[in-house]
């Protein structure tokens, strides 16, 4: 496996407040980025105090859209969370599971990226 | 055109009586509206976010807004929170920092709106010894409100704001309102589900209910809320549409009110002399998430 990229939340988001859905946007981007060079991700929460669920859902949530679970657990590693957060982030991705199994959610969100000119694997 | 307000709590009679002004002001363009407010002997400082929300939209169909007959007590506590310096009245110091001040928020706000709660209930020496992990359940939830707000409404008139703190009760008050679609609409378009407004708020609240369509799956807001505030044992009331929903110690319930509100708003009260920890019995590895 090539080597893997290190991202931290609080360097990309810059602020220990992750609240708004846009910016766990920018943290989705790097990660559905370096997955697609088949990299493996560390994402390092260290420093952040708040995180919302339309945070987690933009940022690691709608990774479930692009990639299957497997390609997801190999590659994407977290760390230095607080233990609620973590149990947060759980819930945010059983979520996310369960929501992109609707066959029509997993197309809409495919085609989603799509016409924003991704490639997929 | 004349309104007489009349006492306004955080409760069914008071949430009556804001979508009552609602519903008689509702066809106004280019008038003059006085809120008579020689009646309102009471008024639960937080309510102003939903006041402010109803007057705002008056302002922004350009009507002229007059608050008359202010009774001191109110206008004190008016004054100190900010609401008034809207209506033509300056602002006077919070000398025991008791509030939280009313602010209007646009939907881009969500750092603005977070600094705020950091600057107004994280940093302020003066607010109530919390313990850390409650401030943290109290901040995530605050803003997980506003990120509903801003994911689901589509409001274009923005979010509304505020707080107060009551020291001896051990309590704190908090309203988020916006003036959008409304949770009622927002189910019927989203999920197809036609349910009547208090219904449509209790489905919102339960399990992994969601209106979220597109390659975001959708928050756990509402959800997440409602289970803090019943480990706390406070109480959470929501006013959708003429939809209201209230879980207080745990008990839900539910009705429907006289008169609509164009949008939602969201009400909590915590215990602020909760000491639980709120880290779950069994702890999750970060191996084992995804």
């Amino acid at each position: 496996m090539n080597r893997g990229v290190e991202l931290s939340v609080y360097e990309i988001v810059g602020s220990p407040l992750c609240v708004a859905s846009e910016d766990g946007q920018k943290v989705y981007d790097r990660i559905a980025a370096t997955i697609r060079e088949d990299r493996s991700v560390s994402l390092s929460f260290r420093n952040i105090n708040s995180l919302t669920s339309a945070f987690l859902n933009a940022a690691i949530g709608q990774l479930y859209g692009s990639f299957g679970e497997d390609e997801i657990r190999s590659k994407l590693r977290v760390h230095d969370m607080e233990p609620d957060d973590r149990a947060l982030l759980k819930r945010v991705v059983d979520t996310a599971k369960e929501y992109f199994k609707d066959p029509h959610r997993f197309e809409e969100a495919v085609q989603n990226v799509l016409g924003e000119g991704a490639i997929e694997k | 055109m004349k309104i007489l307000l009349p006492q306004i709590r955080h409760d069914r009679t008071g949430f009556e009586a804001l979508t009552k002004v609602n519903a008689e002001t509702e066809g106004c363009f280019l008038q003059e509206i006085e809120i008579d407010m020689s009646r309102t002997t009471w008024f639960d400082a937080d309510m102003c976010a939903a006041l402010g929300a109803i007057l705002y939209r008056l302002g922004d169909r350009l009507n002229t807004v007059q608050l008359t007959n202010i009774q001191p007590g109110v206008k004190q506590i008016l004054s100190k929170n900010g609401f008034l310096s809207s209506y033509g009245r300056q602002r006077i110091p919070d000398k025991w920092g008791t509030t939280i001040p009313y602010q209007r928020f646009d939907v881009k706000d969500d750092r603005y709106f977070a600094t705020y709660i950091e600057k107004e209930l994280v940093l302020r020496r003066e607010l109530p010894k919390m313990s850390s992990a409650l401030l943290k359940k109290f901040r995530e939830s605050v803003f997980e409100i506003f990120s509903n707000a801003v994911g689901h409404s589509k409001t274009e008139l923005g979010i509304f704001s505020c707080g107060q703190f009551f020291p001896h009760k051990y309590c704190l008050d908090f309203s988020v309102v916006d003036l959008g679609i409304g949770i009622r609409q927002n189910v019927k378009e989203n999920a197809g589900l036609d349910y009547s407004a208090e219904e449509a708020i209790a489905w919102a609240t339960e399990g992994r209910n969601t209106t979220k369509k597109g390659k975001i799956p959708g928050g756990l807001g509402l959800k997440l809320l409602r289970e803090f505030i019943k480990l706390n044992r406070g109480r959470i009331s929501i006013l959708s549409d003429s939809g209201y929903w209230m879980a207080h110690r745990g008990r839900v319930s539910k009705s429907k009110l006289l008169n609509a509100f164009p949008g939602t708003i969201v009400t909590m009260e915590i215990d602020t002399s909760d000491k639980q920890s709120y880290v779950l019995s069994s702890e999750i590895s970060e191996s084992d998430i995804f």
